[in-house]
């Protein structure tokens, strides 16, 4: 990304106040419950990420809180004010959608974030000030005068994430922001959303890319099936793991099989043979409190030279798994 | 700052954001060069169409206006021109929101700060300059063309006439735009509706024809008011005096059009919202499980 986008705090976003207030809510589609009694606090200045699979109901919460489907039962209020279709709500929302069938596709990218733009209430001039800007800061500024017709899928979604931020949104609701697009770009995103969060705003942010959240989120909502399995800090996500797995290369191995090297580990770990059946390599289980050098030490003892070790899964990424009953 | 004040400024606000959609629908009228031109192709066609059944028809059987006896083509030209003008706007209107659901953009614009009213009026804003302002170029160069004699103090009272009826128009639009938002059909309906309007409005033929009953209904069609009324002032010559009481009738069709129009409209945004389904093509809700059916699941 080119360019950093520089844009004025939203004036009503105080700090550290929730401007999303979700408690109970429940939306059914006929005889289908797509959210079932989902709470969730997002302040101003974090990012929030909401983890889940497919039909999670990650996309029918940000669409509660766009105002474009009511829920069932159960209150939302964005910046202290009931959830409702008036266009003052609205306007502190920025919304990228997962889809990119969101533009007028004969329409060149800048024509159409201007015409967004006038749709916040910019006059023509700011409109055309401010999609310039937005589209540099998302790295289309080159392609600015391009029908998106013929963008790419990632195009569409870097040019949905410059309409979302026209209007300066307090709230930032980010749908699927970075699938399908590459490293850079999916960079490119995310730091444009930490530039808007530093700035005052909240954002949550849906997503099904585990890997992203290490260092950008402050807390995660994880949905499943409607329903919160886990909020809080990643921090307090990883504590979820079902214990630390490494993959060991082992360069001189006991005569023993890894039966007899995991009796040496002495309960410390368990131990097995890698997936890929090179006798060389094992995989190592902690157990819940080891630390992965006592275990090694005692491998080492028992006759074993380890000479690399990688981490398998993430704790995130385990801890996810084990929260949603999936098997390691 | 009194609530008169906030709403007078928040309906500025709105009223500033109509010229972003005549220019967006602009830039796109432009990029289907193609496609406009044959419009303008297809209509000079019909008054060409016209010319040759004017030779068949006599002159003595067509009504007079203010003294004047219309020719079949001045005669069905003005027709021609008031229902198309009603035809495209009341497709226009009911199409402009089926089109931004079918390539995605409807929740786009219903999620900025834009009212749903706003939206409706700016998805026709165009069409109600640009169709009009089409029609009568159109009319201006057939006249020529052909020798036709259009009294010039005509066009200002026609055009107040037009003003007075294209809300009616309008409301019935909003009403269709409604159907569509609800059950994602209707074109088939609308059209049937349409043609419905065109034969008792007198617009290919005159009313005199139809049968009494028709008659009777036809004369309360504000479609049929319009074309007449326009053709008073154009080919009667008569100017303002010339506009009948009947017109009058399109004062209040319009207004209950319009308003009934309105409400319908919002009563479909609010239904969609609350079901859930207001961008999607399909009315269909996603496939997933009922609450507590996963943990129930995992439990076992």
């Amino acid at each position: 990304m080119p360019a950093t986008l520089v844009s004025a705090a939203p004036a009503d976003a105080p700090p550290r106040d929730a401007v999303v207030e979700v408690d109970e809510v429940h939306r059914r589609f006929g005889a289908v419950s797509a959210l079932c009694g989902v709470s969730l606090r997002v302040q101003a200045r974090t990012i929030h990420a909401l983890l889940g699979a497919n039909g999670a109901g990650k996309t029918t919460l940000l669409r509660v809180l766009a105002g474009l489907v009511e829920p069932t039962a159960g209150s939302a209020r964005v910046l202290g004010r009931p959830i409702d279709a008036s266009a003052r709500t609205r306007a502190a929302l920025g919304l990228v959608p997962s889809g990119d069938r969101t533009f007028y596709l004969r329409l060149s990218a800048l024509e159409n974030l201007i015409f967004f733009g006038r749709l916040h209430g910019l006059r023509l001039k700011a409109a055309r000030a401010r999609a310039r800007d937005l589209l540099e800061a998302v790295g289309l500024a080159a392609d600015a005068d391009r029908p998106v017709s013929g963008f790419s899928h990632g195009m569409q979604k870097r040019l949905g994430f410059a309409r979302a931020l026209l209007g300066a949104p307090a709230l930032l609701l980010v749908d699927e922001a970075t699938h399908d697009l590459d490293p850079v770009a999916a960079h490119g995103i995310r730091e444009l959303t930490r530039e808007r969060a530093a700035a005052g705003a909240a954002v949550i942010w849906a997503t099904q890319r585990i890997e992203e959240l290490t260092g950008f989120a402050d807390h995660v909502t994880v949905l499943q099936e409607g329903e919160v399995r886990f909020g809080g800090s990643l921090t307090a996500l990883a504590a979820h793991s079902r214990g630390m797995r490494y993959t060991l290369r082992v360069g001189v191995l006991p005569a023993a099989d890894p039966e007899s090297l995991e009796e040496a580990l002495e309960g410390l770990a368990s131990i097995e043979p890698a997936a890929d059946r090179d006798p060389s390599h094992l995989v190592l289980t902690l157990a819940p409190g080891v630390s992965l050098g006592s275990a090694i030490a005692c491998m080492a003892r028992a006759g074993a030279d380890v000479i690399a070790c990688r981490e398998e899964r993430p704790p995130i990424e385990d801890a996810f798994l084990a929260i949603v009953g999936q098997p390691l | 700052m009194s609530a008169i004040v906030v709403a007078w400024r928040g309906a500025v606000g709105e009223a500033a954001k109509i010229p972003a959609f005549i220019r967006r629908d602009w830039l796109v009228m432009l990029s289907y060069r193609a496609a406009f031109v044959s419009d303008l192709v297809t209509i000079a066609i019909q008054a060409v169409l016209f010319s040759f059944i004017e030779r068949l028809i006599d002159p003595a059987t067509m009504p007079a206006y203010d003294g004047t006896r219309a020719g079949y083509l001045e005669f069905a030209l003005l027709g021609v021109i008031v229902s198309l003008v009603t035809g495209l706007m009341l497709s226009r209107v009911a199409t402009a929101v089926r089109q931004e659901q079918m390539i995605g953009t409807f929740e786009s614009l219903l999620s900025t700060p834009t009212r749903p009213t706003t939206v409706q009026a700016g998805s026709v804003a165009f069409d109600l300059l640009f169709i009009p302002l089409r029609m009568g170029l159109l009319l201006v160069a057939v006249a020529f063309t052909f020798s036709l004699h259009f009294h010039a103090g005509g066009v200002l009272p026609a055009l107040v006439v037009l003003a007075g009826y294209v809300p009616f128009v309008w409301g019935l639009g909003l009403m269709s735009a409604g159907a569509m938002v609800t059950f994602r059909r209707g074109a088939g309906l609308l059209g049937a509706g349409v043609g419905a309007l065109g034969i008792i409005s007198g617009a290919f033929f005159p009313l005199a024809l139809l049968p009494d009953w028709l008659q009777a209904i036809a004369e309360a069609n504000p479609v049929a008011i319009a074309i007449e009324t326009v053709r008073e002032t154009l080919i009667g010559g008569g100017g303002w005096s010339a506009i009948p009481g009947e017109a009058a009738l399109l004062v209040p069709a319009s207004i209950a059009a319009l308003a009934g129009g309105v409400l319908a409209f919002r009563a479909a945004l609010a239904r969609e919202r609350r079901k859930g389904t207001l961008g999607l093509y399909r009315c269909g809700p996603p496939a997933r499980a009922t609450c507590g059916a996963m943990a129930a699941n995992a439990g076992a």
